[in-house]
């Protein structure tokens, strides 16, 4: 795939991040490229929705640097505000502003940080709900909706920035099994357009079949990564790799 | 949906309230056709229903932008304005409102006579200053409480599409807040306007008189 070659857009030299004793981050260094879709996997608890956070100042880092589309992340609030607009993220729990519309959601940050009127927003908003099936419930208000609707919305609120980067943690977790599909197509059909994706997940056929690298994560390091999620998944190296992918083997 | 059924409820409350007020006010009509001691008597009756009403609202409007300063107060990053929010609603709510008033009303008019600061604040308006400090701690304590009930993670999402934290709180934090505070904020209103009676009551005694008699009592 040429995304072995794009440029780097994300580059992440020795972070740390600890809690008290607790550390979540223990020196991780790696590099995204633009157009790659990165598949983040990994047992709870090691490190992998921090290292999501930190990339757009959600957390702060100890210690080490993060550079995003060429403008490094440090305590300058306009870099970190540049950052926040060039990158969406995804949360496990949807995240929908409940007092507004699903249209009124996706609208909000366009217009306030992008200064687009409301008419151009509400237009780019309509096209982005019809791109993930919902363009019928623009009028209604998150409570409303599935679990599947409102993460799809997610997913279009956070594309309305027009984002370089998109960052998914866990954006299956919290859903009901019958509706984890219909999210994942939207993710499908997103990594196919070309966008640069790092995805936290547990769904290992999804990463298997859309990832072009997989990483693993343990006690806050990058164990092993891969770039043939194929060979990977049948036979992973590292030990804690092995035992955390028997724990999944309904795949 | 049951938040807007809420606001209903609020609202239908604060409009019974004031419309309890008015009813009262436009009773010295009817009133006044009575004989002596009550007819003459009627007029005053009326007008201090009405300064309730007026020293109801204006005091709950103050009260209103005050608990919401303060309740951002009580969040702030900068420590000492979170000590100045936290002494404030300290001190009003550990003391007793008749205190307060009295302070306002005796304490602090001898304060700026020693202090040599010739400013004459009207009975009115020592009141207002009075009740909308009051009652301006409390809201704080219910916005504050409301501010917490927006789930953290609407704000991270607000932060992550890349909105300041003005807009986060203006767009996303207050208007989830202000809903959830809205039937104890009612309640804070329908206590002020009680309370706006007991301060107009006071404001209306003879203050040498309430002076002399605390003093008596206290020394
Ligand atoms: N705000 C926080 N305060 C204290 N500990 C935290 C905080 N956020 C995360 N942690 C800890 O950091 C560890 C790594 O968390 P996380 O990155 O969320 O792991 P993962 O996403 O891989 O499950 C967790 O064990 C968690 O307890
Ligand atoms: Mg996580």
């Amino acid at each position: 795939m040429s995304t072995r070659t794009g440029k780097q857009i994300i580059r992440i030299e020795n972070v740390r991040k600890a809690w008290g004793s607790f550390t979540a981050l223990n020196g991780v260094s790696v590099t995204f490229r633009e157009g790659e879709v990165v598949c983040i996997i990994g047992p709870s608890g090691s490190g992998k929705s921090t290292l999501l956070r930190t990339i757009n100042r959600l957390e702060r880092q100890d210690s080490g640097h993060i550079i995003v589309d060429g403008i490094t992340l440090d305590d300058d609030l306009k870099s970190i505000d540049a950052v926040r607009a060039e990158v969406g993220m995804v949360f496990q729990s949807f995240n929908l502003f409940a007092h507004k519309t699903v249209l009124d959601n996706i609208t909000l940050a366009p217009r306030r940080v992008r200064h687009w009127n409301r008419e151009k927003a509400e237009q780019v908003a309509l096209e982005l709900l019809q791109r993930v099936g919902l363009a019928a419930h623009a009028h209604k208000y998150p409570a409303q909706l599935s679990g599947g609707q409102q993460q799809r919305v997610a997913i279009a609120r956070a594309l309305a920035m027009q984002p370089k980067i998109m960052l998914f943690d866990e954006p299956t977790s919290a859903l009901d099994p019958e509706m984890v599909n219909e999210v994942l197509q939207v993710m499908r059909d997103l990594a196919k357009s070309g966008m640069t994706m790092l995805i936290v997940t547990h769904e290992m056929g999804f990463a298997r079949d859309v990832a072009d690298r997989v990483i693993f994560f343990d006690h806050g390091n990058i164990v092993e990564e891969s770039d043939d999620p194929r060979t990977f998944f049948s036979g992973p190296q590292h030990p804690r790799a092995q035992s955390f992918l028997t724990s999944y083997s309904g795949l | 949906m049951k938040n807007i059924l809420q606001d209903r409820d609020s609202l239908t409350l604060i409009g019974a309230m004031l419309g309890l007020a008015l009813i009262l006010g436009l009773m010295s009509m009817p009133l006044a056709m009575l004989p002596a001691p009550i007819g003459p008597a009627a007029e005053q009756f009326s007008d201090g229903a009405l300064t309730t009403i007026k020293l109801t609202l204006v005091s709950a409007v103050i009260g209103l932008v005050l608990g919401v300063v303060t309740a951002m107060g009580k969040r702030s990053h900068v420590a000492p304005l979170r000590w100045l929010a936290d002494f404030y609603v300290w001190v009003i709510r550990g003391t007793p409102l008749l205190l307060q008033i009295l302070f306002f009303f005796l304490a602090v008019p001898a304060l700026l006579q020693d202090l040599n600061i010739p400013l004459q604040i009207s009975e009115f308006w020592t009141a207002v200053i009075a009740l909308s400090l009051n009652v301006g701690a409390y809201n704080a304590e219910v916005i504050r409480a409301g501010i917490n009930a927006v789930p953290h993670g609407q704000i991270e999402a607000a932060r992550s599409l890349g909105l300041n934290p003005l807009f986060t709180f203006w767009d996303v934090v207050l208007p989830q807040a202000v809903r959830i505070s809205l039937p104890p904020l009612a309640n804070n209103m329908v206590a002020l306007l009680k309370d706006s009676s007991l301060a107009y009551a006071i404001g209306v005694v003879e203050l040498s008189m309430v002076s002399s008699r605390v003093q008596a009592e206290s020394f």
